[in-house]
C-alpha cells in the first residue's frame, strides 16, 4: 500500500514537472519593453504567427473560427493567426487586466476582441497600438477609417483617441409580438413609455404586463440620451474619468424615474430582469434588448408568432429617437514585433472587410460596421428576408453623434447599483426623490473610491 | 409505545430526507433530462424530452468545443492536484497535531486565517508568482495553487488528535519513524476521511473557472471543461440547452467518483 502510494504520487509528480517543463519553454515572464522596430520587414518574406483573443462563442464562434481559417488559407502573406477564444468579454478584460499588473507582457495578444469593459484597461495598458497610432504608422488610411459608420466607430473612442474599429456593432431596439398585441385590441404599436402608460390606464382589465424590465448602465443611458443627457460627466466617461453624475441637475434621471413608476403603478410593467425566453415563449408583447439577439429571436419565434421589430421605446412624445452603441470592437497591441504589427493590421482589414462584416452579421444579428459592408448584396438579402434586422441599422443612422454609451472604471458595481436601486423603488414604493438622492450618493462613491484607488 | 415513537420520528426524519434529496437532485435531474431536448421542447414547461434518442445537443457540444481533450486536462488537474494537496495537508496535520515547537499556535492561526480571504483577491498575485516561476501555460501551472489547503490540515490535525497518544508513542518505542507512523498507523485510521476530503477537493478543482482560463491564456489546449462550457453559451443566443448537454457530459466523472466512494464518504460523517 505504502509503496503504491509512493510510486504514485512520484509518477504524478514526475508527469506534471516534465508537462510543466515542455510547454513553458519559451514561456517567459519577461517585462520587456516594446521597442522601435529597428528594420522594417515585408510581410510574405518569412512567416510569422499572431495571437487573436476573442469572445465569439456558440455559434458566433463557429463563425469566428471560419473567418480565421479562411485567412489563413487565403492571406498569402505567409500571417498564420492564432486565435483563442478568452471567455465572455468580462473574463478576457480580466485576464488583461491581470496580466498587466504582473507586467506579463509577453503573453498579451497582437490583436483582440474586446467590448465596452475593455476600453479603459486597454488604453491604460501602456501596450496600446490605437487606430490614431496605426494611421500615423501607415498601417491603414484615411479611407479605411472613413468606410465605418461614424456612430458606430465613435464610440471606441477614449479620451479623443481611437482605440479600435467596431466588430460587431449592436444597439438596443424594441422587438414586439404582433400577433399577441393584435389580439389585445390595440390600434397601434407604442413607441413610448408613456404611451404604454396612457393605454393601461385607459383600459384596467388587461392584465398581461406590457414589459419586463429593469434599467441598467446601458438602457438608463440610453433613456437620459433620448432626453439629452448623459448619466456621467465627461460625456458619459467617453473624455476622461468620469467625476459625478450628470443627470441630476438637469432634472432627467428624476424625469425618467417618475415615467417609469408611472409604467410600473399603471400595470404595464413587470420589475424583472428582462427575459427573451419569456417574449420568445409569447408570454409578454415586448422586448427591449440588443439587436445582436436578432438572429436568435427571428429564429425562435418564425413559427409561432409574427415578430416585429422598432427603435428602442422612448420616454415620452418629446424625447429623441434613438440609443447609443454597443458591441465590440478590435483593437492591436504593439508587441514591438514590426512584422507581427504589419501582420495585425493585415488581419484587421480582412476583419472589417465587406464579406466577413456581412458573413458575421448575418449569422448574428449584428450591424455591419462600414457603409460598404451593410450595401454588400449578401447583407441587403438579409434584410429583405427578415426585415427585423433593418430597425438596428436604422436606429443606428438615425442616433445623434453625441450619444454615447458609459465608460466608467467601476462598471460591475455601477450596473448592479443602478438596477438595485430602480427596482428598489417599485419593489419598496421609495420616492423619486429619495431614489434619485440615494443613487447620486450610491454612484458618486463609486465613482469617488475608483479614482481613489487608481490615482 | 418506544418503538411506536420512534418509529414515527423516522418516518418524519426520512420525509425531510427524502425532501431534502429531491432539491439536491432535481437540478441534476433536470439537466440531464433537458439535454435531451430540441430547443423548442425546452421552452415548454414539460420536464420530460420528446425522446432520449435525440443526441443533436451532445453532438453539436462535442463539435464546437473540444470538450473530451479539457475533460482529459480537467481530470489531470483536479487528480493530481487534490492527491497533492492530501500529501501536503497529512503531513502539515501530522506537524500540527502532535509536534511542539515555538510559535506553533500562531503559524497554525496564521495558516487558518488564509481561509478568510477570497480566492479572487490572490488572482494577480498568484498570477504574478506562477508567471515568474515560468508555469504558464502549463497544468503544474494550474494545480500549484490548490497544493495547500488550510481547511483541509484543519480538518486531519483534528482527525489525527483524535487518534490515542499511546499508539502514537508506543510506535516511537518500537522504533517507528515519523513517515512509518503516518503511513502506517493515521493514515489507515483515516481513510474515510482522506478519502471524503479528495472527493471534496476533486469537485472544487473540477468545478474552477477562472484560475485555469486565465493561466493558460496561450496554450488554449490545457483548458479545463468548465471554460470549455462557456463556448457553447453566448450572448447573442441563449442555447440553454446545448450547455445543458455539456454540463451533462461534465457531470459524469463526477458522478462516478461519487458512486466510487459514496461508501466512504458515508463512513466518514
Amino acid at each position: 500500500m505504502k509503496k503504491t502510494l509512493t510510486a504514485i504520487i512520484a509518477l504524478l509528480l514526475s508527469v506534471l514537472m516534465l508537462a510543466s517543463c515542455g510547454a513553458a519553454s519559451g514561456n517567459t515572464s519577461s517585462e520587456t519593453q516594446p521597442s522601435e522596430p529597428e528594420q522594417s520587414t515585408e510581410l510574405g518574406s518569412t512567416d510569422v504567427t499572431i495571437t487573436f483573443w476573442h469572445s465569439a462563442s456558440d455559434q458566433a464562434g463557429v463563425i469566428m473560427d471560419e473567418i480565421v481559417k479562411s485567412f489563413n488559407e487565403t492571406n498569402g502573406k505567409n500571417i498564420t493567426v492564432n486565435a483563442v477564444y478568452q471567455g465572455q468579454y468580462s473574463d478576457a478584460t480580466s485576464l488583461l487586466q491581470t496580466m498587466l499588473s504582473a507586467k506579463n507582457y509577453s503573453d498579451l495578444p497582437d490583436i483582440m476582441q474586446t467590448d465596452a469593459t475593455g476600453k479603459v484597461p486597454y488604453y491604460n495598458s501602456g501596450r496600446a497600438l490605437t487606430i490614431d497610432d496605426a494611421l500615423s504608422r501607415g498601417l491603414i488610411d484615411s479611407a479605411y477609417v472613413g468606410n465605418f459608420i461614424p456612430a458606430a466607430l465613435s464610440n471606441w473612442k477614449f479620451s479623443n483617441v481611437q482605440l479600435g474599429v467596431p466588430f460587431a456593432t449592436s444597439t438596443t431596439v424594441t422587438f414586439y409580438n404582433k400577433t399577441l398585441i393584435d389580439s389585445m385590441g390595440w390600434d397601434h404599436i407604442p413607441e413610448s413609455l408613456t404611451d404604454l402608460t396612457a393605454i393601461y390606464n385607459a383600459d384596467p382589465s388587461i392584465e398581461k404586463a406590457a414589459l419586463q424590465a429593469i434599467p441598467n448602465t446601458p438602457s438608463l443611458a440610453n433613456w437620459l440620451g433620448q432626453d439629452g443627457s448623459y448619466l456621467v460627466d465627461q460625456n458619459n466617461g467617453t473624455e476622461g474619468n468620469a467625476t459625478k453624475l450628470e443627470c441630476i441637475d438637469n432634472g432627467a434621471l428624476e424625469k425618467f424615474l417618475t415615467v417609469w413608476k408611472e409604467l410600473y403603478e399603471s400595470g404595464a410593467l413587470l420589475n424583472e430582469d428582462t427575459s427573451k425566453d419569456t417574449f420568445i415563449a409569447g408570454n409578454i408583447p415586448f422586448l427591449i434588448t440588443s439587436s445582436s439577439n436578432t438572429a436568435a429571436i427571428v429564429s425562435a419565434t418564425e413559427e409561432s408568432f409574427e415578430t416585429g421589430a422598432m427603435g428602442m421605446l422612448k420616454v415620452d412624445d418629446s424625447s429623441a429617437a434613438g440609443a447609443t452603441v454597443s458591441g465590440s470592437c478590435i483593437v492591436l497591441f504593439d508587441s514591438g514585433d514590426d512584422l507581427k504589427i504589419k501582420a495585425s493590421a493585415e488581419f484587421l482589414k480582412y476583419l472589417t472587410s465587406d464579406d466577413v462584416q456581412a458573413k458575421f452579421a448575418s449569422g448574428t444579428g449584428y450591424i455591419p460596421g462600414t457603409y460598404s459592408s451593410v450595401d454588400s448584396a449578401e447583407y441587403q438579402k438579409v434584410i429583405e428576408e427578415h426585415p427585423q434586422y433593418k430597425a438596428a441599422y436604422e436606429q443606428l443612422m438615425s442616433t445623434p453623434e453625441n450619444m454615447k454609451s458609459v465608460t466608467v472604471g467601476p462598471s460591475a458595481d455601477f450596473y448592479y447599483a443602478i438596477i438595485d436601486s430602480v427596482s428598489g423603488m417599485l419593489s419598496n414604493n421609495a420616492s423619486v426623490e429619495d431614489t434619485v438622492a440615494g443613487m447620486n450618493d450610491q454612484l458618486t462613491l463609486l465613482l469617488e473610491e475608483y479614482a481613489r484607488n487608481n490615482s | 409505545m418506544i418503538g411506536s415513537k420512534r418509529k414515527s420520528s423516522d418516518i418524519i426524519i426520512e420525509i425531510c430526507a427524502f425532501a431534502l434529496a429531491v432539491i439536491v437532485v432535481f437540478p441534476v435531474i433536470y439537466c440531464i433530462f433537458a439535454a435531451f431536448k430540441t430547443h423548442s421542447e425546452f421552452m415548454s414547461p414539460a420536464l420530460l424530452p420528446e425522446s432520449f434518442g435525440n443526441l443533436n445537443n451532445f453532438r453539436n457540444a462535442l463539435s464546437q468545443a473540444p470538450l473530451m481533450r479539457y475533460m482529459l486536462n480537467s481530470f489531470i488537474v483536479s487528480f493530481a492536484g487534490s492527491l497533492v494537496r492530501l500529501v501536503f495537508s497529512v503531513l502539515a496535520a501530522y506537524v500540527f497535531a502532535y509536534f511542539d515547537f515555538r510559535g506553533k499556535n500562531v503559524v497554525f492561526f496564521l495558516l487558518l486565517g488564509t481561509m478568510m480571504m477570497p480566492g479572487d483577491i490572490l488572482l494577480s498575485t498568484n498570477y504574478s508568482t506562477v508567471s515568474h516561476l515560468g508555469l504558464l501555460n502549463t497544468y503544474t501551472g494550474i494545480c500549484i495553487v490548490s497544493f495547500v489547503s488550510a481547511s483541509q490540515v484543519f480538518m486531519l490535525r483534528q482527525k489525527f488528535m483524535t487518534v490515542p497518544r499511546s499508539y502514537i508513542d508506543s510506535a516511537k518505542l518500537d522504533g517507528c519513524s515519523d513517515i512509518g507512523i503516518v503511513t502506517k498507523i493515521l493514515i489507515p485510521i483515516s481513510r474515510s476521511t482522506l478519502i471524503t476530503l479528495f472527493t471534496q477537493s476533486f469537485l472544487t478543482l473540477w468545478n474552477s473557472y477562472l484560475w485555469p482560463l486565465i493561466i493558460t491564456a496561450s496554450k488554449p489546449e490545457y483548458r479545463t471543461i468548465m471554460v470549455g462550457i462557456t463556448k457553447l453559451n453566448s450572448w447573442e443566443d441563449s442555447n440553454y440547452e446545448l450547455v445543458l448537454a455539456g454540463v451533462t457530459i461534465s457531470l459524469i466523472p463526477s458522478l462516478i467518483l461519487f458512486v466510487i466512494m459514496h461508501n466512504s464518504f458515508k463512513k466518514a460523517q
